[in-house]
């Protein structure tokens, strides 16, 4: 009872960030409690919910990425699990979204402990190449197995709006607050996990494994562990896109290109801060949609969106390799 | 001076009204379009927008010579005169980036309806937006059957679907058999009757090949090969060993345009010709197939539901041909010119609903006819309604053709030719396909 009581306190106390920082969040989190409210744009909405999935997704990439230092590049894969048993047990058996989501996670968590446990035997470049190997392999199997639609993807039943059980309104509104819901409870897990005793574990892990293992850390156990966390995190986002928008297939929940992006919005925004994937997300996500949706649909600059938002990341990650945080912290100490 | 004032105050005003009223642009009706314009579809993308902005345009303006009625609408007449303007977005091929733009389409662009999205995928997952807000959608070019069969009570498919076009193939082999192919005599059924399907592997191929699968016990073949490939690999050598390996004599393709070159040119490195090579649509249809290989694509058979050679039996398909050339140096091809008859049925949709009201216009859509001689395409028409088990919102006049790249004397890049139905064939069909040189 007491470790809960101190955990939730430590989720919940950001005392050790810098007055400026406390204050930024506080704005930053009104502004998106009051988003819906302020912004009619449905387009908006609709970005800013993408916004919110991809920090979630960044946040849970941070665990193992960012604090414990392992690239790993196939996020995408527990995405899928996730997304595919909400949507399968919604077709084959009307099963409440509520009841589906839990066991999405938890089997994408299993499968995380079973790819994990082999996988962190690597290290490195051979971890990040396995990772990428194991994600393609799960994905060319969903895409061929017809008895989860094969590559024809799935399309969740209409349920009549709004209905709640199973996650189906019309406005966007619902399906933002919910985001914001998860990104909210996501927020406080990684303060928490950032103080905790995994959290320092991996930390060192990632500062130096030899020195780390002769202080009596399970190294890959902790890893293991971190990859689970992360794995929990993205097979939320997961459930949530299935319901959302009602049509999954391989390419648009199990895609490589998904575990990159996913990776890349933690590292372009700073990898092992709190901050840096929602800074990530915040940054890139909107870029991404915004430009592609004004000039992408324009005559004569076709492509020039694309062509912007890959000189943004070059620029960044040319500039600090640490990401935008790296450069804010840079700034910070050169003043003061 | 205070009169002055006074005087300056209401000439503003007088002003501001003026604008704002007398002067009003004249009223248009807003039609969004998602199609891939960019990425690896992007030269499909610009065929489908020059085809929708040419119908848009001839609905708009009053266009001589052109034998359909919109042509002297100038403007659509059901809803006063309004003109058309077409929003265009770029989908990239994502499901997901689709149905965030048709939300944008919808909710704050307010567009009476949306057309697209050519991927099957896409189309998929922007439908449901258009169903979740009631909002109409007519979809011109992607064929997976099972879109029309989910119950979706806001959505039209103009296109003949992918169980249509692939009995067509099957009819056509059993015409060659039965000698039904002008120049060519009977084929022994013993060198047709093997069949290696090769698709790419996103929901358009995938759902191609369990398609034929399907039909060939019925037709009395049997597919001998299957497999499915990205359409990105840049190498497809171990894919053609395995066809080659099963020996077939018909190989089926269902690929996008780059995949479709590379694999003919290692058929040609390899040596390997079957009797029949036949693609689905898409890619051995476009113009960029036939310049990719200049004179190796001769004898290459594709599904398609329009060929320019139409415009020898087609007068209306001949004079919209001419704009369409003139604009994009092409002529029409089947992905073109089926946007183009997109776009015109959402015109006469509108047209009979009088009324931009989403139910007057979902009742529009489901009494439409529109009669074949008023489309470019070698339809018997447009009318909505269903083959399949459970399917509506289907044109269930549409039908597919089978065409062949053949080239001219002194050409160096080969055109289509019509082999089937073979009352409308062309030109003599090419068989067995050329060995390499």
């Amino acid at each position: 009872m007491e470790g809960i009581k101190g955990a939730i306190k430590d989720a919940l106390d950001f005392s050790d960030f810098p007055k400026s920082e406390r204050i930024g969040i506080i704005i930053f989190y009104i502004y998106l409690l009051i988003f819906p409210w302020v912004v009619s744009s449905s387009f908006a909405r609709a970005v800013m919910i993408q916004f919110l999935l991809f920090a979630l997704y960044g946040m849970g990439w941070n665990t193992i990425g960012g604090y414990g230092g392992q690239v790993a590049l196939g996020k995408a894969q527990y995405v899928g699990i996730s997304a595919y048993t909400v949507a399968m047990m919604m077709i084959l058996f009307n099963i409440p979204f509520w009841v589906s989501m839990p066991i999405g996670v938890f089997l994408a968590v299993l499968w995380s402990f079973m790819i994990g446990y082999p996988l962190f035997r690597l290290k490195g470049h051979y971890f990040a190449i396995a990772t990428i190997a194991v994600s393609l392999v799960l994905q060319d199997i969903f895409r061929n197995w017809e008895f989860v639609g094969g590559e024809r993807g799935l399309s969740l039943p209409f349920k009549g709006t709004p209905n709640f059980l199973y996650m189906q309104f019309k406005s966007d509104v619902y399906y933002y607050y919910f985001m914001l819901i998860f990104f909210t409870l996501g927020l406080f897990y990684m303060n928490w996990f950032r103080k905790s005793r995994l959290g320092y574990q991996l930390r060192a892990v990632k500062a130096n494994e030899d020195v780390a293992a002769s202080l009596g850390i399970n190294v890959r156990w902790a890893k293991i562990k971190a990859y689970a966390i992360a794995s929990a995190f993205v097979a939320v986002g997961g459930a949530f896109y299935a319901v959302y928008h009602m049509y999954i297939d391989t390419s648009s929940v199990m895609h490589l290109e998904l575990s990159i992006l996913i990776a890349l919005m933690a590292m372009l925004g700073g990898a092992a801060s709190l901050w840096g994937p929602i800074i990530g997300a915040a940054i890139l996500v909107p870029l991404d949609r915004y430009l592609g949706s004004w000039i992408g649909g324009a005559k004569g600059l076709l492509g020039l969106d694309l062509i912007i938002y890959s000189i943004i990341i070059m620029l960044v990650a040319a500039l600090e390799p640490r990401g935008i945080w790296g450069i804010v912290e840079k700034v910070r100490a050169k003043r003061g | 001076m205070k009169i002055f004032l006074r005087t300056f105050i209401v000439a503003l005003l007088l002003f501001v009204l003026a604008t704002g009223t007398g002067f009003a642009a004249p009223k248009e009706v807003k039609i969004g379009v998602i199609f891939p314009l960019s990425g690896g579809l992007a030269t499909t993308g610009k065929l489908l927008r020059i085809g929708v902005e040419l119908a848009a345009e001839i609905v708009n303006n009053k266009t001589e010579n052109i034998d359909i009625p919109m042509a002297k609408w100038e403007g659509i007449p059901g809803l006063g005169g309004a003109k058309i303007k077409l929003i265009f977005m770029d989908h990239r091929s994502d499901p997901a980036r689709g149905a965030d733009l048709a939300k944008r389409l919808i909710k704050d662009e307010k567009v009476v309806g949306i057309l697209g999205c050519y991927n099957s995928s896409v189309t998929k997952s922007v439908s449901t937006v258009c169903e979740r807000y009631g909002v109409p959608m007519i979809n011109s070019n992607s064929t997976s059957p099972p879109l029309t069969t989910r119950g979706y009570k806001w959505f039209w498919r103009t296109t003949p679907h992918n169980v249509t076009f692939s009995h067509d193939l099957y009819k056509f082999l059993i015409g060659l058999t039965k000698g039904k192919s002008k120049g060519v005599g009977k084929v022994p059924m013993k060198d047709l009757e093997r069949i290696a399907i090769a698709g790419e592997e996103t929901e358009f191929g995938a759902t191609g090949i369990k398609v034929l699968e399907e039909l060939a016990p019925k037709y009395g073949f049997k597919v001998v090969k299957a497999i499915k490939y990205r359409h990105q690999s840049p190498d497809l050598t171990s894919e053609v060993q395995a066809i080659r390996a099963s020996n077939p004599g018909v190989v089926a393709f269902i690929p996008y345009v780059s995949d479709a070159i590379l694999f003919m040119r290692t058929f040609k490195s390899m040596k390997f010709s079957p009797k029949i090579v036949w693609g689905q649509d898409a890619g051995t249809v476009q113009p960029g197939f036939a310049e990719g290989l200049k004179k190796d694509a001769v004898g290459v058979l594709t599904r398609t539901v329009f060929v320019p050679k139409i415009a020898e039996v087609k007068p209306v398909a001949k004079q919209v041909n001419s704009l369409f050339k003139k604009r994009s140096g092409e002529d029409f091809s089947g992905t073109s010119a089926r946007a183009f008859t997109g776009l015109q049925t959402w015109a006469y949709v509108l047209n009979n609903a009088k009324s931009t009201d989403p139910k007057a216009i979902q009742k529009a859509a489901n009494a439409l006819y529109i009669p074949g001689k008023e489309l470019i395409m070698p339809w018997k028409g447009i009318k909505f309604g269903g083959e399949q088990k459970g399917e509506m919102g289907q044109n269930i006049l549409g039908s597919g053709m089978i065409a062949q790249w053949q080239v001219s004397p002194g050409d160096t890049v080969p055109h289509l030719e019509a082999v089937y139905p073979f009352e409308y064939a062309t030109a003599k069909l090419i068989y067995p396909f050329p060995k390499w040189k």
